[in-house]
């Protein structure tokens, strides 16, 4: 393989952040996210759609996994190669693998449904590939999503 | 006061989000919507044309809505959804819950 450097460009850019545990954390990861996406010449609507999978798996990190904790480490990272959009997504939380995951289908009336795994379920059916590993006390979950031709 | 655009358009209240509703913003659309359909008509329609993004939070919001709407004796329902959120909606079935109309107008006369 080799590195596609062409007239200084970097072609395979990538974005490294570490989070907070706070759920307002969110709005940044996709406004950074934008950005990332429109530097590299992904079109808009296909970050968000990549954002929505990273708003739904660290929303359930810091509302679920982490909650509480003062010692929490989140970090992030997001990369544009291949015709792909990839991260990589690491969190010290409880063991917890969102491919194995059980979800709660939700039935009857709406007025009792209730939306709890709904989040996961969008991250499924949006990534076109999730890699889960359980590493030196943390989750460490890749995705993929392949971008689809303009 | 809102930040939330709305307007109500034979009787009924047109909530008209932009941007994003994602799990940071998800708590004030939430709070400006609550209040909106609290004093004003129950038929709600969600015109999502400015919308760009939705997550499940977003949607727990939309659910609480139309709970809130229906219990006052109305109704929710979607108008003109772009394909991000239209994905989001189908997949989360509330396309066949809620109904979605391709335009205002449309998601009004379905409330009836």
């Amino acid at each position: 393989m080799s590195n596609c450097i062409l007239e200084g460009l970097d072609l395979t850019g990538r974005l490294d952040m570490s989070l907070a545990n706070d759920v307002e954390e969110v709005g940044r990861v996709i406004d950074s996210l934008e950005e990332f996406g429109e530097s590299h010449g992904v079109p808009r609507d296909q970050s968000l759609r990549f954002g929505l999978a990273l708003d739904e798996l660290i929303t359930n990190i810091i509302s679920y996994g982490l909650a509480g904790r003062d010692d929490a480490v989140i970090t992030l990272s997001i990369e544009h190669a291949e015709g792909a959009l990839r991260a990589e997504l690491a969190d010290n939380g409880p063991p917890f693998d969102p491919l194995t995951a059980e979800i709660e289908l939700q039935d009857g009336p709406m007025e009792d449904r209730e939306i709890g795994g709904l989040g996961l379920t969008l991250v499924r059916t949006l990534m076109d590939r999730l890699d889960y590993k359980r590493e030196d006390g943390f989750n460490r979950l890749k995705l993929e999503m392949k971008l689809k031709a303009a | 006061m809102t930040n939330l655009n709305h307007d109500v358009i034979g009787g009924a209240l047109i909530l008209k989000p932009s941007r994003r509703i994602d799990s940071s913003s998800a708590k004030a659309f939430e709070d400006d919507a609550n209040a909106l359909v609290e004093t004003g008509p129950k038929k709600v329609v969600i015109d999502a044309s400015d919308l760009d993004y939705i997550s499940s939070a977003g949607l727990r919001v939309v659910l609480t809505t139309a709970k809130k709407a229906k219990a006052g004796g109305g109704g929710l329902t979607i108008a003109c959804a772009r394909a991000n959120v239209k994905e989001v909606l189908t997949v989360s079935g509330f396309d066949s819950i809620f109904g979605l109309h391709d335009s205002v107008e449309a998601a009004v006369a379905s409330l009836g």
